[in-house]
């Protein structure tokens, strides 16, 4: 009997895309042929920007890239700048630095674990990694102003120093959070209704995982042991002690432990940073402004008001919550860049979809889907 | 119950009403008044129109009252408030919300069928609002005592999937049709459970009338247990209660309100009032299924007497107590879980619960025909 | 799923289920923590960038917030007899580079983040509004 295959669109408007994202199924029946997706609805021209805007006034949009979490975004940035133009940094401003970004890393997969649960039916995850999201976000906001587009991160250390109680504050959080870690996983963990729609959907396997250019928690809950920060580590994370999550099924309720497993060991770097955290300088003195908040630790020298690095060219990257994160910079001389692509793991990471999902249903493109981790800010750009 | 040649009936509602009007002293005036016209079947026919009243009534007060307490209860889990400002703490927000819903404009697709996609939501309401008719409030606060009340509920609830398809046919929108089919593939999936369950019931009490069940798990064991069928058939009452959380359309089971996986669901052409008689059938739905499993397995209306206050009030205090707890455990269940995938929905339905159901019956066959109980 | 038969207790629902029951029962640190605006506010940090605020006696009108500024939010208006700036909030990304390069320490933002309008034009921020801020004492 002949059949002919059904074109389904899960439009751009849709509650589970995360975003704007649309994809083309064909379908037989109920099983999924293929998979197109279609990207380009939040282009924003980010990197056209790079090219219009000074190297400080570009950090600004870096922010809006990947907005949950919006901290490596800045800093991968920040690190191709100060590479390019050979500024060093201050040790208290690199553990600044770590410490806002690891608490960054928990945000984002609070939010990762929300949604994913909330496209299956369990609203309940969500509206817990939003309370513990708040206490977070209002310990960025009494350190840098904003709770999303924090712009705190410049070349040379960062934007002023931690206020006072910040410490204290953290210290609070961190005890928190690991209360409700535990539970989370039993909230969620040991359902079985979870396991009936994550184990053995969206598999994929290590070496396809690294053939599709997948990067980060999802490509190490396939089994392949690469993250950024042991490979080659930046910043201070050669000091800390910490283990590269991993699992070996490759399958969603995998990529779903990874993440948890990240939030553990990111609030062990937490602890071990506050108790390491030394005195100094936050930021480069030839680099710094007077920030206008009155702060006895204010400097008097500026940044430069005509930032010119040399020539040249570099490609950075870090461990950014969702993957690899890189910024290729290229510098001709002048105030603006030449040049700005941003490698981003999202729009990587989406790529490797269509393979996990031929052959399962729409329910299971819902659960495969969420455990990638994408958001459009990334995708498009 | 039916003993060979003689059939005691148990009293209802309308003996109630009776018992009531001739204590006043009433009731020889109003019926001595209505037989000189010899239209006494009037008096009859405003006696049951008053039952059906409170009952609809009550039915409906119900209805707005569970939409408030799931929306409040949903909330409370969340660690966030609810509604709290339509009224105190959110009290008239379903009042609110059918205010709007009466507001929104009333689209019919100009090539669905016009009689069926109106008349459609009230069939599933009217099927609904007809279980509340065998279903034991208290003692002898019955609408009337079926002798065959659990039959005609399993067959009434039997109509719902019809309605469904109906539905999702009038919408002339083959994925409202595909939504309806899977629907009433749920339906069917799991009222086979449930009607295995109940006939093991059936089979300890002898009779399908639901005032014989209740009366039959009257008593306590040792004094202290009372003699409820959850005690006898743990396994029957765990297969029902999943039963009716599948029949009712709740997470776990929550296939037909999820966009994110069915693209539509029978109910998407719906606008305004009929959209909202679904979701009122379903809130009704809810309380009487879990009245009808209060009933089955946890003793009706049966509890300690209370001196002094007459036993129909205490009676349907019990009840109702009973089954607030039950539609509690619905909707804590409904916060926890996720959702279950259409196919493992009905893997579950047919190879589990059915061999499972069976099972339970064989037991209950065997005990009670070996003279156990 | 032939795991259900080593499942079939269903232990992690029930699990799930206590967790569920301790929030209904705000047991341990379990509270609601719903905010209630616009009844109750939230009380911003001291660093919160929100509506700018220009000190009148030490803006010199130089312009270095205008050159800063990513998105030509600001331009620098005559007002009286002196130079001051006027901001579009319309399209400030409220990233404070602005805060950042004043030589004069003249311009800070506030707390205020209600600043919804009618209209694209009301939004911008002019020196006669209320973007001034007097020092009064020294």
């Amino acid at each position: 009997m002949e059949t002919e295959t059904l074109l389904l669109n899960v439009g751009p408007v849709h509650p589970s895309t995360h975003g704007v994202l649309r994809f083309k199924l064909r379908m037989d029946g109920e099983i999924i042929r293929d998979c197109q997706i279609v990207v380009g609805y939040l282009h924003r021209g980010t990197e056209k920007f790079g090219e219009m805007k000074t190297y400080l006034q570009f950090i600004p949009y870096t922010d809006r890239l990947d907005y949950i979490a919006a901290m490596p975004n800045n800093y991968a940035f920040v690190k191709a700048v100060e590479e390019l133009a050979g500024i060093e940094v201050p040790l208290r401003a690199e553990y600044i630095r770590v410490l806002v970004m690891e608490l960054n890393r928990i945000i984002n997969h609070l939010v990762m674990m929300g949604s994913l649960l909330l496209d299956l039916g369990g609203s309940t995850m969500i509206m817990y990694g939003f309370r513990e999201r708040e206490n977070a976000l209002q310990l960025y906001e009494s350190l840098c102003g904003a709770r999303m587009t924090f712009n705190y991160i410049r070349p040379g250390g960062v934007r002023e120093d931690l206020p006072e109680g910040f410490i204290p504050k953290l210290n609070e959080f961190i005890k928190d959070m690991d209360m409700r870690i535990v539970d989370y996983e039993e909230l969620v963990n040991g359902n079985e209704i979870f396991l009936m729609r994550t184990k053995n959907i969206g598999v994929i396997s290590a070496e396809e995982a690294i053939n599709y250019g997948m990067t980060g928690p999802s490509m190490r809950g396939s089994g392949v042991d690469y993250d950024i920060r042991k490979v080659e580590p930046y910043s201070i994370y050669s000091d800390l002690d910490f283990k590269a999550c991993m699992r070996m099924e490759g399958d969603s309720y995998a990529r779903y432990l990874v993440r948890v497993d990240e939030m553990r060991e990111s609030l062990h770097i937490l602890r071990q940073i506050v108790d390491k955290l030394p005195e100094g300088k936050t930021i480069n003195q030839r680099y710094s402004f007077a920030p206008n908040t009155g702060a006895p630790s204010a400097v008097t020298s500026y940044f430069p008001r005509i930032f010119t690095p040399a020539e040249g060219e570099v490609y950075s990257r870090i461990e950014a919550p969702k993957g690899e994160l890189g910024f290729f910079v290229a510098s001709d001389g002048t105030t603006k860049p030449y040049r700005v692509k941003i490698r981003s793991p999202s729009f990587c990471n989406l790529v490797a979809l269509p393979k996990m999902v031929i052959g399962l249903k729409i329910p299971d493109l819902i659960a495969a889907f969420g455990t990638i981790d994408i958001v459009l800010g990334d995708v498009d750009r | 119950m039916w003993t060979g040649d003689i059939m005691i009936t148990n009293p209802n509602a309308y003996d109630l009403i009776v018992a009531i009007l001739n204590a006043i002293g009433v009731y020889n005036i109003i019926l001595g008044f209505f037989e000189n016209m010899g239209m006494e079947f009037v008096l009859r026919a405003i006696i049951v129109l008053v039952e059906v009243a409170a009952v609809v009534a009550f039915a409906l007060v119900t209805v707005m009252f569970l939409s408030w307490l799931e929306r409040k209860m949903f909330a409370v889990v969340q660690a966030r408030y609810g509604p709290m400002v339509t009224g105190p703490r959110g009290l008239f927000q379903p009042i609110a919300d059918g205010i709007k819903l009466l507001g929104k404009e009333d689209i019919i697709p100009a090539t669905a069928d016009r009689w069926i996609f109106t008349i459609a939501p009230y069939i599933v309401f009217v099927s609904v609002l007809l279980v509340y008719i065998p279903l034991p409030f208290g003692e002898s606060l019955i609408l009337s005592d079926l002798r065959v009340g659990l039959l005609y509920i399993i067959a009434i609830s039997a109509i719902t999937p019809v309605s469904i398809l109906l539905a999702g046919w009038a919408s002339n929108n083959k994925y409202s049709l595909m939504g309806a089919i899977r629907a009433v593939a749920q339906d069917i999936s799991y009222t086979i459970p449930l009607a295995i369950t109940a006939i093991a019931v059936v089979v300890f009490v002898g009779s399908l009338s639901t005032v014989d069940i209740v009366n039959a798990q009257q008593g306590y064991w040792f004094g202290v247990i009372p003699k409820w069928f959850i005690f006898l058939q743990p396994l029957g009452f765990i297969l029902f209660l999943i039963a009716c959380i599948a029949e009712m359309g709740r997470i776990p089971f929550d296939f037909q309100e999820s966009e994110q996986e069915l693209v539509a669901g029978f109910f998407t052409e719906y606008s305004g009032m009929k959209f909202a008689m679904f979701f009122l059938a379903e809130y009704a739905h809810m309380f009487a299924v879990s009245g009808i499993i209060v009933t089955l397995f946890l003793g009706g209306w049966t509890g300690p007497a209370i001196p002094l206050i007459p036993i129909q009030i205490t009676s349907l205090v019990y009840f109702i107590i009973k089954t607030y707890a039950v539609i509690f455990f619905a909707m804590w269940l409904r916060d926890t879980v996720p959702r279950v995938r259409i196919d493992q929905l009905l893997h579950i339905g047919w190879k589990i619960m059915i061999p499972l159901a069976l099972l339970n019956l064989l037991v209950a066959a065997f005990v009670v025909t070996a003279g156990v109980i | 799923m032939a795991w259900i038969s080593k499942n079939w207790a269903m232990i992690g629902i029930i699990k799930g289920l206590i967790v569920t029951m301790k929030h209904i029962l705000q047991i341990g640190d379990r509270k609601t923590v719903t905010v209630q605006y616009p009844y109750e506010r939230m009380k911003v940090a001291p660093r919160f960038r929100g509506k700018h605020a220009v000190d009148e006696d030490a803006c010199i009108g130089c312009g270095i917030c205008e050159t800063n500024c990513p998105n030509s939010t600001i331009t620098i208006v005559k007002y009286g007899t002196r130079w001051f700036p006027e901001f579009n909030l319309g399209m400030c990304l409220f990233c404070g580079l602005c805060v950042d390069a004043c030589p004069m320490n003249a311009l800070k933002m506030t707390g205020d983040y209600e600043l919804a309008d009618y209209s694209r034009e009301s939004l911008v921020y002019g020196p006669e509004r209320i973007l001034f801020k007097k020092e009064v004492s020294k």
